[in-house]
């Protein structure tokens, strides 16, 4: 009987000591298991066609002259937005050039250019897919919360345990955490088509993958188009992030400089970083807020 | 044209709810919209309705609002599935088909090929040129972009609107916008047209402009049309036939006339109080006919047989052996007899009116026309069949009671006496 006076007493001063649930055993047995079973599949089946695009857009990137870059970046800002954006991004990123990190710049814009890439190859599929199962947009309502909700560190560990350090983990987490806003905005952007427009396309005689290509995409492509511009702002961020296991880049200044406690370095990092988050945004709005459909919303 | 792609329903039900089936034996205890929705919580959209299309007629389908004519239309291209009943397609060379037991691929031959839709609210795609919507059906259809692109044009052309083509519709107003509508819809070159309240939302002008343009339109293009309207006037205007729809049901279907002249319910009344019947109504349902007891002989002379009208010995009426009336003697002269449309050409109407000269009309005259004889002359007007037999006589009671009743005396007659 007395014996139960100190058991009781540790009880109610701690309650959570009496049962111990081993997430952390599970979870590391878990991924363990992962990496064991998939490690090979990853690096022959995924690997390779990231690591190709992202080497062959580097590629491209790198070996354009700044100049010629420069120009065709105004051409793009013009024809996307207007000639303002235009002139924006070219001195923006010639700012950037002249602080010294031109080559970072274009290793940044690389990584992003693949990860915005394969969210899009992966994501509005994904995404057309939920506008027309319900079930589907159910199951992976879920999966979009976690991916969205999950600190961008948490990813980083699995991903160097799949593949490694270098640019390829970090794209692999990149596209994971920035793909959700093209998934979930392709699919509002199908379901917000109104009835009106289906009815009649239907009443043409349209088969369903008609109505997709002529009627739905066409009139999401604004929301498609707000999507594509929160994904790329969240890659821009992950990528900075992905410095930490080996991504290059103006991350890897931010990282390093911090590393070594050199604010100068972090901190041009840091703009040239931010200069491109505006150069792209404004870029994509600008894509977004053209065509008929945006253009008729607007009118109305 | 023969009775190519015209539609017959039979018997089209629509019921919303989980289980509509479940319905259909209510529905044929003769359960009532209501009950069934307070009991069931199922909505009886349309309950057991049929007509039929003749080819190149105007049908319209007239309701208040929630009566099912949006849910009848759309059952007729299966945009909404119906709980029962079939939807017979008349084909020049694959006989009848059901359209309501069609499945997908037979649904889209008819849909591409048979018969197109007009929207109230336009439904033109916004991301769309113009000519790039009116071309959507042939697109459809798989014709190469030259061929579609002239015959969009062509089609274009034919509502009026040349040189709008690579505008988009929220640069057009209503009124134009409603044109390539109906332009996107005579494009496929179907047999039938089914329009939805297609001018319900543009102003009245604009209306009736839209309304002459259809009815030319489809003369050109022989086309059937299944219109659906709440406005009696347009019905009236354009229709040939006419269905009342009442709580899902099909309460009347006559031409126009029929329907204002003899409304069959309460409802179908209330719905013809307010119409102008001096478009609808003809000479011959108002006409007093020329027949006992109305009409007494007095008298033969010079080969003709002469009749006055009960209480007005001071006009007789000369008629041969024929029944043509020859001559019309007033207070002892003999008044000349005009064509009605000839006089009105020749003569203005003014403040005099004739006392010497009558007019004689046909059967099918409507009475506005027949107003401006009376306008013409004091004499009766004289209603002829096509054999030049004189029928009837209007006068001025005739005209009052046409008007105000918006019957005719031998209607009200039988339904006196019966
Ligand atoms: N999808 C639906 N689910 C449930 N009830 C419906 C549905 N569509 C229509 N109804 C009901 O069916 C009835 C007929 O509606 P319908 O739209 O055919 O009327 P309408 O005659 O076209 O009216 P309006 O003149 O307002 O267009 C109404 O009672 C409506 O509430
Ligand atoms: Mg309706």
């Amino acid at each position: 009987m007395n014996d139960l006076v100190p058991v009781l007493g540790g009880f109610l001063s701690d309650p959570f000591d009496l049962i111990d649930i081993p997430v952390r055993e599970w979870v590391t047995e878990f991924v363990n298991w992962i990496v064991a079973t998939f490690r090979e599949f990853f690096r022959t089946w995924i690997s390779p066609p990231v690591r190709g695009t992202m080497e062959a857009i580097q590629w491209a990137l790198t070996s354009t002259p700044p100049l010629i870059f420069l120009a065709v970046l105004f051409i793009i800002g013009w024809r996307a937005a207007s000639w303002k954006v235009g002139l924006f991004a070219v001195i923006a990123f010639a700012f950037v050039g002249f602080m010294g990190v031109w080559y970072e710049l274009m290793i940044t814009l690389s990584l992003v250019a693949t990860a915005v890439l394969f969210c899009l190859l992966i994501g509005v599929p994904l995404g057309i897919l939920c506008s027309r199962k319900d079930w589907f947009y159910t199951g992976m309502r879920p999966v979009l919360d976690i991916m969205q909700t999950t600190p961008p560190f948490v990813y980083l560990v699995p991903a160097v345990m799949l593949f490694s350090i270098g640019n390829v983990p970090g794209l692999i987490a990149t596209i994971i955490f920035a793909m959700p806003p093209t998934i979930r905005l392709t699919n509002l952007g199908i379901r917000q088509v109104q009835t009106e427009f289906i009815e009649a396309a239907t009443a043409f005689g349209s088969t369903p993958r008609q109505i997709l290509w002529k009627v739905q995409l066409p009139l999401a492509l604004p929301t498609i188009m707000a999507g594509l511009n929160q994904t790329i702002m969240l890659s821009l961020s992950m990528v900075v992030i992905a410095a930490i296991i080996g991504a290059g880049g103006l991350g890897l200044e931010v990282y390093a400089g911090l590393e070594r406690l050199n604010i100068g370095q972090a901190f041009v990092g840091g703009i040239g970083i931010v200069l491109l988050a505006m150069v792209l945004d404004r870029i994509t709005q600008g894509l977004g807020d053209k065509g008929p459909a945006s253009r008729a919303k607007k009118s109305e | 044209m023969g009775c190519f792609g015209v539609i017959r329903a039979e018997g089209v039900t629509k019921i919303f709810g989980p289980d509509p089936e479940s319905i259909l034996p209510l529905l044929k205890q003769g359960k009532k919209k209501e009950e069934i929705q307070r009991e069931t919580g199922h909505v009886v959209g349309v309950n057991n309705a049929s007509f039929e299309l003749e080819p190149g007629e105007v049908f319209v389908i007239m309701g208040l609002s929630g009566s099912g004519k949006s849910t009848l239309i759309r059952c007729i291209n299966r945009l909404i599935d119906p709980t029962a009943g079939k939807i017979i397609l008349k084909h020049p060379e694959r006989g009848e088909e059901d359209i309501a037991a069609m499945d997908a691929e037979g649904l889209r031959h008819i849909r591409t090929h048979e018969m197109s839709m007009v929207f109230q609210h336009f439904a033109l795609f916004p991301h769309r040129t113009v000519l790039s919507n009116v071309v959507y059906g042939l697109e459809i259809q798989g014709r190469d972009k030259k061929e579609r692109e002239e015959l969009g044009r062509k089609f274009l052309a034919m509502v009026g609107l040349e040189g709008w083509e690579d505008h988009y519709p929220f640069e057009l107003s209503g009124g134009m916008q409603q044109r390539v509508g109906l332009a996107r819809a005579v494009a496929t070159e179907g047999k039938v047209l089914l329009m939805d309240e297609p001018f319900s939302a543009l102003d009245p002008l604009i209306k009736v402009q839209m309304q002459n343009e259809l009815i030319k339109i489809q003369q050109e293009l022989g086309r059937t049309i299944l219109f659906i309207t709440h406005d009696l006037d347009e019905a009236m205007r354009i229709g040939d036939h006419i269905a009342i729809m009442d709580g899902g049901e099909i309460v009347q279907i006559g031409n126009p006339e029929e329907i204002l002249v003899n409304p069959r319910t309460e409802y179908v009344a209330n719905f013809v109080e307010h119409a102008d019947p001096t478009g609808v109504i003809t000479a011959s349902t108002v006409a007093l006919p020329f027949k006992a007891p109305h009409f007494e002989p007095a008298g033969e002379e010079g080969g003709l047989s002469y009749y006055v009208r009960h209480g007005y010995p001071d006009i007789r009426f000369g008629v041969d052996n024929q029944g043509c009336l020859q001559k019309l003697v007033v207070n002892g002269e003999e008044a000349a007899l005009a064509d009605l449309d000839e006089a009105l050409a020749r003569e203005r109407t003014g403040p005099e009116r004739r006392v010497d000269t009558t007019v004689q009309c046909n059967e099918d005259t409507i009475l506005r026309q027949v107003l401006r004889g009376r306008a013409f002359t004091q004499l009766p007007v004289i209603v002829r069949d096509t054999e030049q037999r004189i029928t009837g006589v209007i006068d001025e009671p005739e005209l009052i009671h046409g008007i105000l009743e918006k019957r005719g005396y031998a209607l009200t007659e039988e339904a006196a006496s019966a």
